[in-house]
């Protein structure tokens, strides 16, 4: 067998990234546009609609081996329910799904966040690039942990 | 945890890890068949054959998706292990899809522990049907008795899905009316049982005794394609549609033609990708050579004759 | 088969005849003059164009609006079809009502509130819930946890709504209350109370928003499917109209589709299209249209494009008038007054430099007042991060007191009625949203464009060329993508804290402690067995579960049970 690490397992594949809202709350504005705009950046993008539970999100994730689990609260509920995922993950002794944030959250819960594992917490009006580009650092962490000798 | 070691990854498949087979589905899910993804299929083989697997298809907007989380809720709530794989259409532009047709299957999903897979059909120059195969068999060598494949309801990959199922069921609805007409010469072949969705609806009850009409004219094999009415509101009908898949997936087992065929379909298909592979790398080579495709063209070429020379010279 | 042209589809093509004139002086100024300035000025050619994606010329004259306008679209202030305005005087002899609301965490907080507005002279009360009310989840249902009384109160039982309105008299008051999926519910709670205080049921008045369709559409805030959800709001259209004629049972809303992401012209063409079917499903249980239209009322959105707002709430009331009229056979001048309460655009508003939102609402509030709204609750400058502080409401109300007080544009009725650009721009709204009713009416009905996510996938499409348009600087924010402020940093949030959790938790416990189970038990049957047949109406079963303190969700998970539940359809 070939030593060194297999690229080509990655070579060419999209980005994958699961989209939630893991609260109660039917704001999806935003993350409907997020799911195109990831859509039209090349990801290949999961969105499981309203009202998923934190455990959906976790199971989904796993089942889907995604790169990126992105989070978005507008109900102000975000240090509960972020914090449930975060819980689950860890649980299942999951460290290779990057987790990223946003939403209405204030700067005073950011580095709670970030200590739970989510990163990037963009609030409205946050450019779209930058947030491709955050969750496009995160995943090739993700990938560079997952590679696999061939 | 991360999952490193092929070794590994390919008992956790046995055992029915779900992270193992979640990842080996990554693995597989390519473009070009890797190593690594051929050794898991020849590891795995011995473990495979056992479960029952089962094609939906049918037009989009029917209710596949929510038929498919009851289907799976019901069947895992008799004590059967159920995989779902659902194949999604992709944007052609910038080769990134959205896969939204868990939506409506999410919460019987995670409440009865089904395991479901999206795979996007990325516009893939090929790929795609040895990858929903390889799918198929990691989730079969991770125990599953029964897998679902649903399909977006056109395309090289339904026809594909066509192959690789033992069981086609086709949903249809009420109210399709030209759609019906158009789709029903093709279709009353391929389904080896119709189900009629949205029974609540004016219109269902004349759309199944149509295809029952249709299907009493078409030639009669050993199966005679079953008609089911269900209500995915109510659940009504869905006790008869498990039991005309089970009834269904019996004479499967039995009928070693079924199985020659499949197994002759998956040859030709991997026999396909091998050879594509085998010649991958210099016809990408080739083809990103801007220089040697204009010359190619400005001594106007044939196009037949400029494949056999590439083709004879790396051969 | 030759198939007959709808209602629809025959006035989308007349409008679009009406609207599309050559202009042939537009075309010789063009040629002769604007050209010849632009090439010497060198101006760059530029897309100009409002939320609703229609293009906007540089200058509008006589000839871009149909003669006869005056005649046969205006007519004159409370007078068909009501273009101009509903009554004769319009703000000269009654203002719109300034009316403002926001939630507050606790029933104790809420009931202080209250009591603290009509010491002040407020007898319309308003009240927001929180989101395990709205999609009806008790407080100790896990979902719950950490959002009890994070954007209004939390009800979960009798109980709590005794609290709320304990010591005031709902004899002398009247109740509007935003809430949809769970509104027959609610409205049980509000009877039971005044019954127990002894008030004769025809004094209790308010209003439930009860808007199902739109919560498909826009703010997604269901439990069951549509069907189920619209055949609850007949039951309780039917049982209000009999035994509590003050109490008004739908608010139809735009707003909701506005904040998802729709333009003007969808929020327009939506809302209305939404408007027909609840009076369509009043004639069908038999009611008089003049009866019973004039009872619904509308809640738009007034957002930040000044004369397309105008513009879409004159041609709102036109619609409104002609089809009422035309369609349904409304005979009375009554039936025919589209009568809306208005909110200025949350979605406007930044977190950014966020002085510029008082700004912001004003021009806002400006368009809605010069609209010809009835009444208007004005956004805090700080609601774009938090609930908002009461300076900021104090602002926002003073922002209204200055239109009305200080300003003019009161003194005469539609002052802006005649002009070239907002006549033209009336008629365009008024044309597309008939090109939306004859889509949809081709569709199969609204309930069926909204099953099949048809609207959901038009806002969607909205709000995402709208939000590249923002990330190219093709549309601007000011403090967001042009003239921001380097290092800005968000303001906290204001928090509430899980004492109001708790609190809830308790007062559940006590209830499931104090009741009588197999009363409940029994109610709940009985609920069970009225909601398993169509023709029964629910209305007093649910009344019955109320009082014996059932909870909300108890109730509500017996239509989880009979209805099902629903996923919305996939949007993008």
């Amino acid at each position: 067998m070939e030593a060194g690490k297999n690229q080509s397992l990655f070579k060419g594949k999209p980005i994958k990234i699961l989209l939630a809202k893991p609260g109660i709350d039917g704001h999806d504005r935003g993350i409907l546009v997020l799911a195109k705009a990831f859509r039209d950046a090349g990801m290949e993008v999961i969105y499981v609609g309203l009202l998923p539970t934190p455990e959906e999100v976790v199971d989904t994730a796993v089942n889907e081996d995604v790169d990126v689990i992105a989070l978005s609260l507008l109900n102000g509920a975000h240090m509960t329910v972020f914090k449930k995922v975060a819980d689950l993950m860890k649980g299942r002794n999951i460290n290779d799904i990057a987790v990223v944030g946003g939403g209405t959250i204030p700067e005073g819960d950011k580095p709670k966040l970030e200590k739970m594992g989510i990163s990037g917490n963009y609030g409205p009006g946050t450019p779209i690039s930058k947030i491709v580009e955050h969750i496009t650092e995160r995943a090739a962490e993700m990938r560079k942990l997952k590679s696999m000798e061939e | 945890m991360i999952l490193l070691k092929l070794d590994e990854l390919i008992q956790g498949i046995i055992k029915g890890d779900r992270r193992s087979v979640s990842r080996a589905i990554s693995i597989v899910e390519n473009e070009q068949v890797s190593i690594n993804a051929k050794k898991i299929i020849k590891e795995i083989f011995t473990h495979t054959g056992r479960a029952h697997i089962v094609g939906i298809t049918g037009p989009p907007g029917i209710g596949k998706s929510t038929m498919i989380g009851n289907l799976a809720a019901m069947l895992s709530g008799s004590g059967r292990k159920v995989s779902v794989v659902a194949i999604d259409a992709s944007s052609p532009f910038s080769g990134g899809s959205l896969l939204g047709n868990r939506i409506r299957m999410q919460e019987s999903l995670t409440r009865h522990g089904v395991f479901m897979r999206s795979l996007a059909n990325r516009g893939m120059k090929g790929g795609l049907s040895r990858s929903i195969w390889d799918t198929v068999k990691i989730l079969d060598a991770s125990g599953s008795d029964i897998i679902i494949v649903e399909t977006v309801g056109a395309g090289q990959a339904d026809l594909d899905v066509v192959n690789l199922a033992e069981t086609i069921v086709m949903v249809l609805g009420p109210g399709l009316g030209d759609e019906i007409q158009a789709i029903k010469a093709g279709i009353m072949e391929i389904g080896s049982l119709f189900v009629i969705n949205k029974m609540d609806l004016p219109g269902a009850f004349i759309a199944q005794k149509d295809i029952e009409e249709t299907l009493a004219m078409s030639p009669k094999g050993e199966w005679k394609p079953p008609v089911v009415g269900v209500n995915s509101l109510t659940k009504e009908g869905y006790d008869d549609l498990i039991m005309e898949i089970d009834r269904h997936g019996k004479f499967v087992k039995k009928s070693s033609d079924i199985a020659f065929r499949k197994f002759r379909t998956e040859l030709e298909i991997t026999i396909d990708e091998e050879l594509r592979n085998r010649f991958y790398k210099e016809i990408r080579a080739f083809l990103s050579d801007n220089e040697k495709i204009r010359i190619l063209m400005e001594k106007r070429t044939d196009p037949y004759s400029a494949a056999e020379n590439l083709i004879n010279s790396i051969a | 088969m030759e198939k007959k042209d709808s209602y629809w589809s025959l006035k989308y093509r007349q409008l679009r005849e009406q609207n599309h004139s050559p202009n042939s002086e537009y075309g010789e100024w063009a040629d002769n003059t604007l050209t010849p300035w632009n090439r010497q000025t060198g101006f760059q050619e530029k897309e100009f164009t409002n939320s609703s994606n229609i293009p906007i010329k540089e200058v509008y004259n006589s000839k871009d609006i149909p003669e006869n306008t005056e005649k046969h679209l205006l007519g004159l202030p409370g007078r068909y079809p009501f273009t101009r305005g509903i009554y004769p005087n319009m703000y000269r002899g009654r203002l719109w009502t300034m009316r403002m609301f926001s939630g507050f965490g606790t029933p104790e907080d809420t009931n202080k509130r209250l009591k603290y507005l009509i010491k002040h002279g407020e007898s319309g009360l308003s009240i927001a819930f929180d989101m395990p009310t709205l999609y009806a989840y008790d407080c100790d249902n896990p979902r719950a946890d950490g959002e009890i009384g994070k954007c209004g109160v939390n009800v979960s039982s009798l109980k709590d709504m005794e609290v709320i309105f304990k010591g005031i008299d709902l004899s002398k008051v009247s109740t509007s209350m935003t809430i949809n999926a769970p509104a027959a519910i609610l409205t049980a709670m509000y009877i039971a109370i005044g019954k127990k205080q002894g008030v004769p049921l025809d004094q209790l008045a308010g209003t439930v928003q009860a808007d199902i369709l739109k919560e498909y559409i826009a703010q997604k805030e269901w439990i069951y499917p549509p069907e189920a959800h619209l055949r609850l709001i007949r039951d309780m259209m039917v049982y209000c109209t009999e035994n509590t004629p003050k109490w008004n049972y739908i608010s139809i809303s735009g707003y909701h589709i506005r904040e998802a992401g729709s333009s003007a012209a969808q929020e327009l063409a939506f809302t209305i299209a939404d408007g027909f079917y609840y009076v369509e499903m009043g004639m069908k249980a038999g009611l008089d249209v003049d009866d019973f239209a004039p009872r619904l009322s509308f809640f738009f959105n007034s957002s930040i494009n000044f004369f397309e707002e105008i513009a879409k709430l004159r041609a709102a009331r036109r619609i409104w008038a002609r089809v009422l009229k035309e369609k349904y056979g409304a005979k009375k001048d009554r039936t025919l007054l589209l009568r809306f309460h208005t909110q200025t655009s949350g979605y406007t508003l930044t977190w950014q430099q966020p002085l510029n939102n008082v700004i912001r609402t004003t021009i806002e509030a400006l368009a809605a007042v010069l609209g010809g709204t009835q009444s208007l609750h004005t956004n805090s400058y700080d609601e774009a991060w938090a609930l908002p502080s009461e300076e900021a409401v104090k602002i926002a109300l003073r922002t209204q007191q200055i239109i009305a007080e200080e300003t003019g544009v009161i003194d005469t009725a539609d002052p802006l009625g005649g002009s070239y650009y907002v006549e033209w721009l009336t008629n365009k709204m008024e044309e597309e949203a008939f090109r939306y009713f004859d889509q949809i009416d081709r569709m199969g009905g609204i309930l069926e464009a909204v099953k099949a996510g048809y609207l959901q996938k038009e806002i969607a499409a909205t709000s995402y060329r709208r939000q590249m348009r923002l990330e190219e600087g093709k549309e601007i924010m000011v403090g967001v993508n042009k003239h921001k402020e380097e290092g800005e940093q968000p303001i906290n949030i204001l928090k509430i804290s899980k004492k109001a959790q708790k609190n809830q938790l308790d007062r559940l416990n006590e209830v499931r402690g104090s009741r009588d189970e197999e009363q409940v038990r029994k109610a709940l049957e009985e609920l069970e067995t009225a909601m398993r047949k169509e023709d029964v109406n629910t209305m007093p079963f649910i009344l019955r579960a109320v009082e014996e303190y059932a909870t909300l969700e108890e109730i509500s998970n017996v239509g989880r049970k009979v209805f099902g539940s629903w996923k919305e359809p996939v949007i993008v």
